[in-house]
């Protein structure tokens, strides 16, 4: 394939307290395709990321973004953690959690400044938050937050958006608007990676699909690969999904 | 006339409202206001060799040792934590008890070379601290604790303005600080070394017990009054710095101990906050609970309307009945949904309005899609569907 490596995961091992969570996952993901990982509670899903952004340091193995290491490509990542992640009654507006997308490309003590205001502002409209931009974290209903979450991902103009369970805890509309604007990014030609949990959507939603638990079982196009063959190897169970072609 | 040595008391002690009141903003938000306890017992070793080497309880040296040893009180506490044994607080509750005794057995063992108790360490006595003057070839520049504080106070002022942004950052959402290149470590030990220096620093003047009380009452007491961090932290030094100079009032009048009036005074503070804040306070989320628990039977009053067009359903007197409530609570909701002309009692026949028709429809559909955006009119007159 002549496409381009934009993430490329070798040996990696990851563990908490000397106990592997993740082990000896090898994994190439190409540029411009939304995937989707899929895996049990505890397969490691949220591991792989975090150590791919270099938030957790792993035991083995390196990751390299479009063939360099993390620290030096990080102006081309977005990451959306896990909603649960973080605590919704901290004092701050969804504007301001919107504005945190732009921290990275501001660097050490410089502070936000109009035009980092205008493109968080930009970002909410995109994803239809904007009437709620002066709103108090807390007093937004879950798949307000996730939407605000995404809307500071969208603020990092990345190549690659890395997203932990973006659909958790959300209605239906805001399900419909967020994968919209995951296949709008795909279609301006970046990488969207997504923990993903309702494998029902997985063929509707994604093009490519990595099934994990603690060892990769298989990844590549959905076409190819989403059966029930990969599904039983990572869910343990005989599973059967029908496919709506 | 206020001498000047009660002004200066106060004015160390507003200083030392200020100083904790930072890094005790940023304590509380990240839940750690335990882990202050543990630094201001555990620097007592610290103190105690510091003391041996330089015999000046004010000296940076003492006070940049003694903060190492808080330092090491967190990063033991993480290391207990890590091994997945126990918890944090039982990891905070094994390590302060037994730095502090180590500090107990220290003074103890060494009792005539050392002018020091451990009473004194703990309580602090603010009415001492304009006796140990800092005089510089005799000139007199007031006070030692007032200088210690004030340095410390502008490296903390100073830090906190460099990096406001990081450290928000990184309390609020610690993955995406790291993802973004600001190490969630670095802030972290940074806090924590602010914490112990500025614990350290005030100790001598105020006392440990007061500086664990400076850092989290007034942080606490702020969280329950604003939804903005930079308000936070203006309210905390504003309650910190009240406190300080009302409690110190208290303890003349009373003629008590500055450091347990103060202490006093932000206990109080704190609860009366703590009961009367406008969205958090207690009194406030009850009454919110009972509005809701009026709306939802609103809410079943309307629907019960709108499904029936039998005249008996819906006379005033049978609603009671109907709905099987008491009649505290359907005079409630009678008055409630004919203030907000949802309903028409005509011959005591109560029916919907056009308005509590749509509004019965848009709350019921509300509820089933939970398809907040379109109800946002409705949010303020209800609490139903706030949050
Ligand atoms: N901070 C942590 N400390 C110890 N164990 C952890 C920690 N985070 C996750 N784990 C464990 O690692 C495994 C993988 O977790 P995670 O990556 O969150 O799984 P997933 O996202 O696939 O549900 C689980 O067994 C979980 O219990
Ligand atoms: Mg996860």
């Amino acid at each position: 394939m002549a496409q381009k490596i934009a993430v490329k995961v070798d040996d990696l091992t990851v563990a908490y307290n000397y106990k592997p969570v993740l082990w000896d996952i090898d994994l190439e993901i190409p540029e411009g395709v939304l995937m989707a990982i899929v895996g049990p509670n505890g397969a490691g899903k949220s591991t792989l990321i975090k150590s791919i952004l270099g938030i957790l340091k792993p035991i083995a193995g390196s990751v390299s973004i479009y063939d360099k290491p993390y620290e030096k490509q990080r102006q081309l990542v977005a990451y959306v953690p896990q909603k649960g992640s973080v605590d919704w009654d901290f004092p701050t507006t969804a504007l301001d959690v919107v504005m945190m997308g732009t921290y990275g490309s501001l660097g050490w003590i410089k502070r936000p400044k109009q035009k980092e205001k205008k493109q968080a502002l930009e970002a909410l409209e995109k994803v239809g938050m904007l009437p709620f931009k002066n709103r108090q974290i807390s007093q937004l209903s879950g798949g307000q937050q996730q939407r605000i979450f995404l809307a500071r991902a969208l603020v990092q103009n990345a190549s690659i958006y890395f997203m932990d369970e973006p659909f958790q805890g959300v209605d239906a509309t805001t399900e419909i608007a967020i994968i919209n604007i995951l296949k709008e990014l795909r279609k301006a030609g970046k990488t969207v990676i997504v923990v993903h949990h309702d494998l029902q959507t997985v063929p509707e939603y994604f093009d490519w699909v990595t099934f994990l638990n603690v060892k990769k079982i298989a990844t590549g196009p959905v076409k190819d690969i989403f059966n029930d063959d990969n599904l039983t190897k990572t869910y343990g169970i005989n599973y059967k999904v029908s496919i709506q072609e | 006339m206020m001498s000047s040595a009660q002004i200066e008391i106060q004015l160390i002690a507003s200083l030392a409202a200020i100083a904790c009141a930072i890094p005790g903003t940023f304590l509380v938000l990240r839940k750690m206001a335990m882990i202050s306890d543990a630094i201001s017992h555990s620097i007592l070793p610290g103190i105690v060799i510091g003391f041996f080497i330089t015999h000046d309880l004010n000296s940076p040296l003492l006070i940049l040792l003694a903060a190492a040893t808080g330092i090491i009180t967190v990063i033991l506490v993480e290391y207990i934590q890590k091994t997945g044994l126990v918890k944090e607080d039982t990891a905070i509750g094994l390590v302060f008890p037994a730095l502090f005794s180590i500090g107990v057995i220290l003074i103890a063992k060494n009792a005539n070379d050392v002018h020091l108790d451990v009473d004194a360490v703990l309580l602090g006595e603010l009415a001492f601290a304009p006796f140990d003057r800092f005089i510089i070839s005799d000139i007199d520049l007031g006070p030692k604790s007032l200088w210690v504080i004030g340095s410390i106070l502008i490296v903390t002022i100073g830090l906190l303005f460099a990096f406001f942004k990081e450290l928000k950052v990184s309390t609020f959402d610690a993955g995406l600080a790291a993802s973004l290149g600001f190490s969630p470590a670095i802030m972290h030990y940074g806090l924590m070394s602010i914490a112990s220096v500025t614990t350290v620093g005030a100790f001598d003047a105020v006392g440990a017990i007061l500086v664990v009380a400076l850092m989290i009452a007034p942080a606490a007491t702020a969280y329950l009054l604003t939804n903005n961090l930079k308000r936070m932290l203006l309210y905390a030094i504003g309650f910190g710095v009240f406190c300080a100079i009302s409690g110190y009032w208290v303890a003349h009048w009373l003629d008590a101990s500055i450091a347990g009036s103060i202490t006093t005074m932000l206990g109080i503070i704190f609860l009366l906050v703590y009961l009367f804040a406008p969205n958090k306070g207690i009194i406030a989320v009850l009454y919110r609970e009972k509005q809701q628990r009026t709306e939802v039977s609103l809410l079943t009053f309307l629907l019960h309307l709108k499904n029936h067009n039998e005249e008996e359903e819906r006379h005033v007197n049978h609603l009671n009945e109907h709905i099987n409530w008491q009649k505290v609570r359907s005079k409630t909701v009678l008055e409630l949904a004919l203030k907000n002309n949802m309903i028409v009692v005509d011959n005591n026949i109560v029916s919907l309005t056009e308005k509590g028709n749509d509004f019965t429809s848009q709350a019921i559909d509300y509820i089933i899609t939970n398809e907040d955006a379109e109800i946002e009119h409705m949010k303020d007159d209800f609490f139903l569907f706030r949050g």
